[in-house]
């Protein structure tokens, strides 16, 4: 019965993993940006979703469209006004040294508004713990899983169906291409840019209502992200959902089998082997971030 | 208004020449300068601002009150000089050591133990006394270093009191399970526990070790509620507690006795769980009701007076402790009659006075006598961090077996 405890407690945190990186994926995949702010924005997501809480009663679940949409209009500005400019004019080198510094600025900020102390969301439901059979679940994990999970295939849907989804997939393949074609490519690396904040943020209000968080968590995002998607593969949905939920099954196997210090070396192991065996990923792809 | 050439020659002239004065002047103003490090920023800063608050509130308190301190006849006014370290040990070494290269002579100490360690060995090379209320990790006081003082038992010898308490328990505990994480001071402390309640015949059920960080105890918890032990003792910071406290809480995963070493002190900690936090053991050094006496702020009562008409952040016992290093150093400098730190090294280890953190007295390590400084026995109770044991300092009784969490309403 623990082994199915295991595995439920596994594929929870691995969609809380899969959201947290799927924007960082997106990122890499179209742009070929290494975002290190990655984390600093999954954390501007957590402060603004625990101020609505706090402040406005509002529940940490129905915040996330608000935050959202907040971190897209940040997130397309801080592409077109400082990462664009960063990439035109320099490298992508570059961008990655302006990513770091915006992560750092972010983080201070963050201690400056809200203080270097821990926060920590909690909705009332989060006391009522699931019970199936014999296993039983943290609700405030589950429904972070389904939020994780609907979230991603809006996500998948997105790209897949409609024509944003489709310009931005084909200046991800071949950017010369598409602009033949009358794509506007700065304009989606903006949307591509803002479309990560967004999603970045969606994931910290899911993180906020399951871990308590400071500041300095951020730099713990951006690795998690990185791991995610060197496993499951760069720039969809479906590849940050398998990398999540591998990450996931493995971190609780290991902590279970090995042992609970185990599971950041077990994760670190597999990247090793990832880099090695299969670069790109177990849904690697064509975009340029993959090549 | 405009100003000719020759009124701005004549007064840089009239600066340049008054400047030995000025110089002089300020030679006259004598100062006793800390140096040292603190985490404002980075992983560490929540209760590093605690204790730079502290060493602050005394300095502000003394020089306000007393115009400064009188050491052997001269009259002194205090002065910090603290940086921020970020809680990164590496930028806390090369922080100090400019301030040797500076001059300085007297070291305040950062928060953590694996900050503390390495900054101590250079205060300690270069023979600088450091007083610190913030390592506790056994490996700073059993290498031999002399100018290191701490405001806290060596880990290993914190939990002493903890369990002779839980020994004291009706009805008895049969067992209990231990977490702790994989850095400096939480498997030391781990491992006091172990040897603490191996002499008090409370027997280890299962001990679990995660990494420095947890994000996710699913897996362990699950474990507990397979083994149900009687006690949990968590040797983790405040953050991971917190991540345990809500995690056992969404699990439904009930023990008779939850210890948490670090968290439930904190105001945020408390908030954050809201009725669920009660019942949940803890250990504390210092509440403001505690009739103690201290040289310069009479009572605890008192400080926390000051401190509260003074900050806006919530007082801890972090804040009381920073403070009580001041006035330790201070009371070592009369006693020395010099600011030789040498001298002033002498005093320290020799020192026995009451402050309103504490009474202080230090091991020949270096570390708190773990009976006089020891910690005592908290437990939140309706909300509020309450002093539950020895009698002496008790602010409130103490529930067991603590009720089920879906019973703390």
């Amino acid at each position: 019965m623990l082994a199915i405890q295991t595995i439920a407690d596994g594929l929870v945190l691995g969609g809380l993993y899969a959201l947290s990186a799927v924007g960082f994926s997106l990122i890499f995949g179209v742009m070929g940006v290494v975002n290190l702010s990655h984390g600093a924005i999954v954390m501007i997501g957590a402060y603004l979703t625990w101020f609505l809480w706090h402040a406005g009663g509002v529940d940490p679940l129905l915040a996330i469209p608000l935050v959202m949409a907040v971190l897209f209009a940040a997130g397309y500005a801080a592409q077109r006004g400082l990462i664009q400019l960063a990439v035109e004019r320099s490298s992508l080198l570059a961008s990655m040294l302006l990513t770091f510094g915006m992560a750092l600025m972010i983080r201070n900020t963050l201690v400056l508004v809200f203080s270097p102390d821990l926060r920590s969301i909690t909705p009332a439901y989060a006391a009522h713990p699931l019970i199936l059979g014999a296993v039983v679940l943290d609700p405030l994990r589950v429904a972070a899983l389904a939020a994780s999970l609907v979230l991603l295939g809006l996500l998948a849907f997105v790209l897949q169906k409609t024509r944003t989804g489709r310009t931005i997939r084909a200046t991800a393949q071949q950017e010369l291409a598409a602009r033949l074609c009358g794509v506007n490519a700065r304009h989606v690396y903006g949307l591509t840019f803002g479309v990560a904040a967004a999603f970045a943020g969606a994931s910290g209000a899911i993180l906020g209502i399951v871990l308590p968080f400071s500041p300095p968590d951020e730099s713990l995002w951006t690795l998690n992200a990185f791991v995610v998607v060197t496993l499951g593969g760069i720039g969809s949905p479906s590849g940050a959902l398998l990398g999540g939920l591998l990450l996931g099954l493995i971190s609780t196997g290991t902590s279970q089998v090995i042992g609970p210090s185990f599971p950041n070396a077990m994760m670190f192991l597999i990247l090793v082997l990832m880099l090695l065996l299969r670069p790109s990923g177990l849904l690697g792809n064509a975009f340029a971030g993959s090549r | 208004m405009r100003m000719s050439r020759r009124s701005l020659v004549t007064m840089a002239g009239g600066t340049i020449l008054a400047a030995p004065a000025l110089r002089r002047a300020a030679a006259q103003a004598k100062t006793i300068t800390f140096g040292g490090s603190v985490p404002l920023s980075g992983g560490a800063a929540e209760t590093g601002l605690n204790v730079n608050n502290g060493y602050a509130t005394a300095v502000k308190f003394i020089n306000e009150t007393f115009g400064g301190v009188e050491v052997a006849g001269a009259k002194y006014r205090l002065e910090l000089k603290l940086f921020d370290d970020a809680s990164d040990p590496s930028r806390a070494v090369t922080l100090i050591q400019r301030q040797l290269d500076e001059g300085v002579d007297f070291f305040l100490g950062s928060f953590g133990s694996p900050i503390v360690l390495p900054t101590a060995a250079i205060t300690e090379r270069a023979e600088k006394p450091m007083v610190q209320a913030g390592g506790g990790s056994d490996q700073i006081f059993t290498q031999g270093f002399k100018y290191v003082f701490g405001f806290f038992p060596r880990a290993t010898r914190q939990f002493i009191s903890t369990a002779d308490f839980m020994h004291s328990l009706k009805p008895a505990l049969s067992n209990y399970s231990l977490i702790f994480t994989n850095d400096a001071f939480s498997k030391t402390a781990a491992q006091g526990v172990i040897n603490s309640m191996k002499e008090q015949g409370i027997p280890l059920l299962e001990s679990y070790t995660f990494p420095e960080t947890i994000t996710d105890a699913s897996s362990v918890l699950a474990s507990i509620r397979a083994k149900t032990p009687d006690a949990l003792v968590c040797m983790t910071h405040d953050q991971d507690n917190l991540l345990l406290a809500k995690q056992m809480i969404a699990t439904g995963t009930n023990v008779n006795y939850l210890f948490q070493g670090l968290g439930p002190q904190l105001g945020s900690f408390r908030e954050t769980l809201g009725a669920k936090a009660n019942g949940i053991f803890f250990q504390t050094y210092w509440d403001e009701r505690a009739p103690l006496q201290d040289k310069f702020f009479g009572t605890p009562a008192r400080f926390a007076a000051y401190y509260k008409a003074n900050y806006t952040r919530p007082i801890a016992y972090h804040v009381s402790a920073g403070a009580a290093c001041i006035v330790t150093y201070i009371e070592a400098m009369q006693k020395a009659g010099s600011l030789d730190p040498v001298k002033v090294r002498d005093a320290l280890a020799g020192i026995d006075i009451s402050t309103q953190y504490s009474r202080i007295k230090f091991t020949e390590q270096g570390d708190g006598d773990p009976v006089i400084m020891g910690p005592w026995i908290g437990q939140v109770v309706k909300g509020q961090a309450e002093v539950v044991a020895p009698a002496a300092a008790k602010t409130a009784e103490y529930t067991y077996p603590t009720p089920a969490w879906d019973k703390r309403v």
